[in-house]
C-alpha cells in the first residue's frame, strides 16, 4: 500500500514566535540571535531578503542590522519551546502518527487519508495552526519522507504563499526532483554529494533515474534506502516515541570571562541543576558526569586552558544535590588559578531509568528523602518560575549568565510576563 | 487503624479554576490590560485576559485586536455600513475601522480574572 506522509514545518519558526507579540514587526526584518548572542539563528523573510546569512556573527553584520533598522532578539527557548509544543499537540489531532522530527518540523502519517483531497487536507491543517497559534507552516506530501522534504522545500523555495505541495502524480515527483540539487536531499552527506556530482548527477531526478544496478554498487545500504525513497517507496520508519537520551549536557560560555573559582563554581552548579532537572524531566538518572573548564580561545593574550574530569557516580543519581557536590569536587580537581574562564559545563552519561537504580546497601545517602525533596524542588519551580528554590552554591550572581541583551518575555509560561496591552 | 472515611466514594477532584476558563487550551494565551476604557465590561485596570484564538469573531464579542500595528482590546460591531470597535467607557470614542488601519482580530477574550489585592495582615487568624 502507498504511503502518504507530510513534512509540516514552521516557517522562520523563532522569528515567528517573536513576532505573535510584537505585531508591529509583521513585514519588518527580524533575527534572533544563538545563545550569548553570538550569531544569527533565524531570520524573517524580510532579513533573508536584505542578505543577512544563517549562522553571521552577529559582531559582524552591527552596522547592516542598524542600517535598515532590524528587530533583533536573543533566543528565548522558553517561548520557543511551549509554542511548539501548541504547534505539535495541534498537528497530532490530524493524523494517527506524528513524529516531532525537531522543535519547529512533524512528520504525519496521513496514509489513511490518502483517498481525500490531500491538498484541501494540508490547507486546513495549515489554516488551523495560522487561526490557533499564530505560527505559519508550509507542508509538503509526498509517498515518502525524503520526497516529503522535497516536496516542503520546494514549497519554501518556489511558492511560499502556497503553503503546500502535494506530489501525488509523476508528473509532480519529477517536477520537484528536478528542481532538487543533489545536495538539497534529505540526509545526504558531502561525501555523497561529491560522489554522486562527479558521477554527473546533478538533481534528485538524475539519482531516481540512475540504474538500480550502479546504486547498488556505489552506494551503501543508507543510500539504497534514499534512492528507494526518492522512487516514491517510503523506507524510513515513522518514529512516534523519540528515543530516550544517552547523555544529557549543559555547557554555555559566559557572559564575561570568569578569573575567581567561586564565580566559575556557581556557573558549573547552575548547569549541572539543569542538567538534574532534564534528567528528573525524562525520569534517568546518571552513573557518570564529565565537568569541563575552558579559557577563551580568541583571547590571543591570554594563556589558554582547558581541562576536563569524568566522575564515576557511587550511584546512578539524579538529585541536584548530589551532582552539585560532585561537581564541586571535581572543580577542586580541575580548578588552576590565574586564568580567565569563559566557559564551563556538566554532562550526565551512562543513563539508566531512574526506577531501575540498584541501590548498595552501605549506601550513605538518604535517597528517598533525597527524591522527595527533588519533586518539591521541581514542582516548586515549575510553579514559580526557575530556580526559585535553588541550591545555595548556584547562588545569585549574574556574572556567568548568558549575554541576552535582547531577551523578549516569557509571554506564555509566566504569568508575571504575560504582555500588558494599553486600552 | 481507625474508621474509613464514609467520603471517600464520594471524592471528587478539586475545582480547578483554568479547566472552567479555558475550553481550548493550546489555542489560548494570557494578557494583562492598563487603562480603563473597557472598565463596564467588567475589565478594570489590571485585569488579566484569557484570549482564545481558536474562536471566530463574531459581532458583539470582544476582543485583541490589531490596529495600525498596536494590539488593543475592543467590542467588535458590525453594523450596516461598517465594522466598529467600541470602548466600553462613555469617556472613549468608538472607532469606525478603515482599511488602512489594517484590523486584524489576534484572538477573543474569553473570561477577564480580577484579583482583589488586600494587605498581608488583612488576613483574619
Amino acid at each position: 500500500m502507498k504511503k502518504m506522509i507530510a513534512l509540516v514545518d514552521c516557517n522562520n519558526f523563532y522569528a515567528s514566535c517573536e513576532r505573535l507579540f510584537q505585531p508591529r514587526l509583521q513585514n519588518r526584518p527580524i533575527v534572533v540571535l544563538s545563545n550569548n548572542d553570538g550569531c544569527v539563528i533565524a531570520r524573517s523573510d524580510e532579513a533573508k531578503e536584505l542578505g543577512i546569512e544563517m549562522g553571521a556573527p552577529s559582531f559582524l553584520i552591527e552596522s547592516l542590522l542598524q542600517q535598515h533598522n532590524v528587530s533583533v532578539f536573543s533566543s528565548n527557548y522558553t517561548l520557543y519551546g511551549d509554542l511548539s509544543d501548541r504547534v505539535m499537540t495541534t498537528l497530532s489531532q490530524f493524523a494517527d502518527q506524528l513524529e516531532v522530527y525537531s522543535i519547529d518540523e512533524a512528520f504525519l502519517n496521513l496514509t489513511a487519508f490518502r483517498h481525500h483531497h490531500l491538498t484541501d487536507y494540508a490547507h486546513t491543517i495549515r489554516n488551523t495552526v495560522m487561526q490557533h497559534i499564530g505560527i505559519p507552516v508550509s507542508i509538503g506530501i509526498a509517498p515518502s519522507k525524503t520526497l516529503a522534504k522535497i516536496a516542503n522545500r520546494l514549497v519554501k523555495k518556489r511558492n511560499k504563499q502556497l503553503g503546500v505541495y502535494c506530489i501525488d502524480s509523476m508528473e509532480k515527483m519529477q517536477f520537484a526532483l528536478q528542481n532538487t540539487p543533489v545536495k538539497d536531499i534529505w540526509g545526504i552527506g558531502s561525501q555523497y554529494t561529491k560522489l554522486l556530482t562527479r558521477n554527473g548527477f546533478i538533481t534528485a531526478w538524475d539519482v531516481a533515474r540512475a540504474p538500480e544496478e550502479w546504486i547498488r554498487k556505489n552506494l551503501s545500504v543508507v543510500g539504497q534506502r534514499m534512492y528507494n525513497e526518492l522512487k516514491g517507496t517510503a523506507c524510513i520508519a515513522f518514529e512516534d516515541m523519540p528515543p530516550k537520551k544517552k547523555m544529557v549536557c549543559v555547557a554555555r560560555g559566559f557572559g564575561k570571562v570568569l578569573s575567581e573559582k567561586h564565580e566559575v563554581m556557581e556557573a558549573l552548579a547552575n548547569f549541572t541543576a539543569m542538567v538534574a532537572v532534564k534528567l528528573r524531566s525524562e525520569q534517568l538518572a546518571a552513573t557518570t558526569i564529565q565537568i569541563f573548564v575552558q579559557t577563551n580561545a580568541h583571547r590571543n593574550n591570554d594563556p589558554q586552558y582547558y581541562r576536563s574530569l569524568t566522575i564515576s557516580l557511587p550511584e546512578a543519581t539524579n538529585s541536584t544535590n548530589e551532582l552539585i557536590r560532585h561537581a564541586r569536587q571535581g572543580l577542586e580537581t580541575i580548578y588552576r588559578p590565574g586564568y580567565n574562564y569563559h566557559k564551563t559545563g556538566c554532562t550526565a552519561m551512562e543513563l539508566v531509568s531512574a526506577e531501575k537504580v540498584q541501590y548498595n546497601i552501605f549506601d550513605t545517602e538518604n535517597r528517598a528523602r533525597n527524591s522527595q525533596l527533588m519533586k518539591v524542588v521541581d514542582l516548586v519551580n515549575r510553579s514559580f518560575g526557575k530556580d526559585a528554590v535553588r541550591f545555595a552554591l548556584q547562588g545569585f550572581s549574574t556574572r556567568w549568565k548568558l549575554r541576552q541583551l535582547n531577551l523578549s518575555p516569557c509571554y506564555t509560561t509566566r504569568i508575571d510576563e504575560v504582555l500588558t496591552i494599553k486600552i | 487503624m481507625g474508621f474509613p472515611s464514609p467520603a471517600k466514594d464520594y471524592q471528587e477532584d478539586v475545582i480547578e479554576l483554568s479547566q472552567y476558563l479555558v475550553q481550548h487550551p493550546t489555542a489560548t494565551f494570557y494578557f494583562r490590560v492598563s487603562g480603563d476604557s473597557m472598565i463596564n465590561a467588567c475589565m478594570p485596570h489590571g485585569s488579566l485576559l484569557v484570549v482564545d484564538r481558536s474562536l471566530k469573531p463574531v459581532s458583539g464579542m470582544i476582543v485583541l485586536a490589531i490596529i495600525n500595528g498596536e494590539f488593543t482590546v475592543r467590542r467588535i460591531v458590525q453594523t450596516r455600513k461598517s465594522l466598529v470597535l467600541h470602548p466600553e467607557n462613555p469617556a472613549y470614542k468608538p472607532l469606525v475601522v478603515t482599511e488602512e488601519m489594517n484590523m486584524q482580530v489576534w484572538g477573543v477574550v474569553t473570561a477577564v480574572v480580577v484579583k482583589f489585592k488586600y494587605e498581608k495582615n488583612d488576613r483574619v487568624g
